[in-house]
């Protein structure tokens, strides 16, 4: 099983995965298929173009039959074929924001929403203190008022457990059949 | 140079071809970009069969590397890592041998009420953790 670790760039995802995994930070290449957004002016079909892009990842060992692994959203904020490949089957994703740099998670925000994968937004506190409202960040980032925000720091252990558990509890609302949210 | 090396993946006579490391990796695959099994997730854990250890001595290159690797249960986004593969490349070979019957593999669990399951045991896990 998986949780997705998103955010902006430099936003702390790394340092959240290698704070709380068992193994330390592992780095695989994948090949990230974009189509150019311009068509030339004869027509032809928009060129494609692979980059190769790093997905740093880490794993809990849950229990003898549960593995949990936690893969970093890649640098690149645009938006590939292979980030299907990243969230396929994924319990859910917490997305890591600075307050300094929101908008950096917007694309991550979408896209989550967009395939109905459950996500919990988790303000990184860089030095313990909370500069804005949480309902301010809420309305900045215009998120439905059921996903939770949360703050943590990314660099503790048990923070980050606490964050990640946040997000299993979300997904745990949304996959209980007959549940309103079941089936998005 | 028998045809074994010829026909392998990795083509032929491996000492004096560029490191496979290096080669790009639709040589590695035989051409193919997408995998037999088109969704095996990079989080799927893989485990080498009593059949598959069997086969041992007759493979050869990344097949053989990713048969003993996996005596141990690996994610395929590990198997990438540990034999330092692209991540395309390794979804095409574990799936692949996940065909040929030398690897068993274990999916996401996708049922919601198993699915459910699932998540509270891992919830336990994480509020277990030290």
């Amino acid at each position: 099983m998986k949780i997705v670790i998103a955010g902006g760039f430099g936003v702390g995802k790394t340092t959240a995965v290698a704070a709380i995994s068992e193994i330390p930070v592992l780095t695989t290449e994948a090949a990230m298929t974009e189509v150019a957004a311009e068509i030339d002016r004869t027509g032809h079909t928009p060129a494609k173009t692979v980059t190769t892009v790093a997905l740093d990842f880490g794993r809990i060992t849950i229990d003898s039959e549960i593995k949990l692994y936690l893969f970093g959203t890649p640098g690149q904020d645009r938006f590939g074929f292979m980030w299907r490949d990243l969230t396929e089957g994924a319990l859910g994703a917490l997305v890591i924001v600075d307050t300094r740099r929101l908008g950096d998670c917007y694309p991550a925000v979408d896209y989550f929403e967009k395939v109905g994968l459950p996500l919990v937004v988790a303000i990184n506190l860089f030095d313990g203190k909370l500069d804005h409202d949480l309902a301010d960040v809420r309305w900045a980032l215009a998120i439905g008022g059921a996903t939770p925000v949360v703050t943590f720091d990314a660099r503790a252990r048990h923070s980050v457990r606490d964050a990640l558990v946040a997000v299993l509890r979300r997904a745990l609302i949304e996959t209980t059949p007959g549940s309103a949210h079941s089936g998005r | 140079m028998t045809s074994e090396e010829a026909n392998g993946p990795g083509g032929a006579g491996r000492s004096w071809l560029p490191d496979p490391a290096r080669l790009p990796p639709y040589l590695l695959t035989g051409g193919r970009a997408r995998p037999i099994d088109d969704n095996l997730e990079i989080e799927a854990q893989v485990m080498t069969t009593v059949a598959g250890r069997g086969e041992l001595p007759r493979l050869q290159f990344e097949t053989r590397d990713i048969v003993a690797l996996c005596a141990e249960p690996h994610a395929v986004a590990e198997v990438a890592v540990r034999l330092g593969m692209h991540l395309g490349v390794a979804r095409v070979l574990v799936g692949d041998l996940v065909a040929t019957g030398h690897l068993t593999v274990r999916r996401p669990e996708l049922d919601p009420t198993m699915r459910a399951q699932i998540i509270e045991r891992v919830i336990r896990g994480l509020d277990n953790l030290a």
